[in-house]
């Protein structure tokens, strides 16, 4: 099962927020995936700052972790309106600083600490339980932006815990995040071929593949539109999968059309999900809806 | 005509009600506020014209027998799956596995169908105004499948006996799925089930009758030896 959507709003987000919508879809495909939530956002950051969210562990002392990493954060660059929410902490960071070592030098202060992502728009947030306690917990309502993807997940073959939630960051590529419905059937081979590249994989999600497979051709210099492509050569199984870039979001199905997913284009909005129940419930109006064939893919630009 | 609204109750209440409609001899029912629910209008077993106004989710109007069900936009995964009898109609497009293992009437489908149309039909009509997905027809087992656009990859896969029609081009055959040459009467049934399913400004846009394809099941694989190495292996 699980549930992924994915919002591109084109009319400046008047009418409602992007984190009110991608909520509305999510909670409409709770049903699918009661096991973990999450979101990730794409917001308007004016300045050209990168913003950074930092799972600190399950437990212990949140405040005592965060001071250590945002000391560590500021011989990399210099950092500025830091905030606790939950396990999360969230701060802006100078472009300057080289991400993966930032990444490394952040994620080495305590063990369990996650840069969950990284971006000048991107924020992601995730955790166990339904769209609803994200909701409590993190507001996601009130954030504004113009497009963004979300995921709700059973879990079929690996933990349940706040590292294995969707959607992923594309770890060391900034702004770049995926939600995944399916299996990667070649996720071990794959895996070890990273590995041995010194790829750093940081849960036994086998959808994980695709955030490193992307994060991989986009730092290449493909395009996301030719990452998809050679999706369906070099990924194995089915994946239904939405992606997101600072400035675009699309979609993936897998050669055999095994998992749904349906999206509906309006000069309003591109509104992608596994059911039509969440297009429809989150956004009024005449519109079509179509479900889309095997290996198809499609991008837009906000 | 009565009306049954789905907002802000379970698909069971909704089912429920509109089975007690037409128990008490309503036949002619509207249902609002669809908005892509699953499992709408399942096994209705009684003659009734029950219009959904908008768009259902998942097996809408599967297990169905006689009724007529129509879906004013698109349908999800199923549509009218298993049917015995009856009609079902989507005005939009259908999403994977429309018409599946369908034993008899007709599933009509407006718009395109997403992925595994008609696979396993036993029988009766899975007609596609627009272009089908991958592996329509699959595993066909009786019936007539019709595809008024392209057809998608894998196209009638491993038939027993259904008769395929496509009015477009198709991307590629399945396995032991031929073409065959259209009959004059193959041509007359074309030409009469087009003209009966789509109301007349709709048909404007279909191919004529003639420049359909029949694709049909070579019968390689009825029944092989276990010896035949390159059957089995075009076949797995």
């Amino acid at each position: 099962m699980c549930g992924i959507v994915g919002y591109l709003d084109r009319t400046g987000g008047k009418a409602r927020t992007l984190g009110c919508t991608v909520l509305g879809m999510l909670n409409a495909l709770g049903c699918r995936g009661p096991d973990s939530a999450g979101v990730a956002l794409y917001g308007d950051n004016p300045d050209s700052q990168l913003v950074a969210r930092v799972a600190l562990g399950e437990h212990g002392d949140f405040n005592a972790s965060a001071a250590k990493i945002l000391r560590t954060a500021a011989k990399f660059a210099p950092v500025a309106d830091s905030s606790i929410t939950d396990c999360y902490l969230r701060f802006h960071i100078g472009t300057t600083a080289a991400i993966q070592p930032f990444i490394d030098a952040v994620e080495s202060v305590e063990p369990g600490t996650e840069v969950v992502s990284l971006g000048h728009r991107l924020e992601i947030v995730k955790q166990v339980g339904s769209p609803e306690n994200l909701e409590a917990t993190y507001h996601v309502s009130e954030f504004e932006g113009r497009h963004g993807i979300g995921h709700t997940r059973l879990s079929t073959e690996s933990r349940i815990d706040l590292s294995h939630s969707q959607p992923f960051w594309g770890h060391g590529y900034p702004d770049l995040a995926i939600a995944h419905n399916g299996h990667i059937t070649n996720y071990h081979q794959l895996r070890r071929r990273y590995e041995q590249h010194g790829t750093r994989f940081y849960t036994e999600n086998d959808s994980e593949i695709i955030a490193i497979y992307l994060a991989r051709q986009l730092t290449a210099g493909n395009s996301l539109e030719q990452a998809f492509d050679s999706m369906q050569r070099d990924l194995d199984g089915s994946f239904s999968c939405v992606a997101a870039t600072e400035s675009q979001i699309g979609f993936v199905k897998d050669q055999f059309a095994l998992k749904p997913l349906l999206y509906a284009e309006t000069g309003g909005f591109v509104a992608i999900a596994t059911e039509e129940i969440a297009i429809r419930s989150a956004l009024p109006g005449n519109y079509d809806v179509r479900e889309a064939q095997a290996k198809e893919s499609r991008t837009w630009r906000k | 005509m009565a009306e049954v609204s789905c907002a802000e109750r379970t698909i069971r209440e909704i089912n429920s009600e509109i089975k007690s409609l037409i128990g008490r001899g309503q036949r002619e029912i509207t249902v609002t506020n669809p908005g892509g629910r699953h499992n709408l209008c399942v096994a209705i077993l009684e003659p009734s014209h029950i219009t959904i106004q908008g768009s259902a989710g998942y097996y809408c109007g599967a297990l169905a027998d006689g009724s007529t069900i129509e879906v004013t936009g698109s349908a999800g995964w199923g549509f009218a799956e298993s049917m015995l009898h009856g009609t079902a109609i989507a005005h939009g497009s259908a999403g994977n596995g429309a018409g599946a293992a369908i034993r008899g009437g007709a599933v009509i489908v407006h718009g395109d169908a997403a992925a595994r149309a008609g696979v396993s039909m036993k029988g009766g009509l899975v007609l596609i105004g627009g272009n089908c997905g991958y592996m329509a027809g699959f595993m066909g087992q009786k019936g007539t499948l019709i595809v008024c656009g392209d057809a998608g990859d894998a196209f009638a896969d491993s038939m027993y006996a259904t008769e395929c029609y496509v009015g477009g081009k198709i991307a590629s055959l399945g396995t032991d799925a031929v073409i065959e040459d259209l009959s004059a009467q193959d041509i007359k049934f074309l030409e009469t089930t087009l003209e009966w399913h789509f109301p007349s400004e709709s048909l404007r846009t279909k191919p004529a009758a003639g420049n359909f394809k029949k694709v049909v099941a070579g019968r390689k694989l009825w029944n092989f030896d276990k010896r035949e190495w390159n059957v089995w292996q075009e076949a797995l």
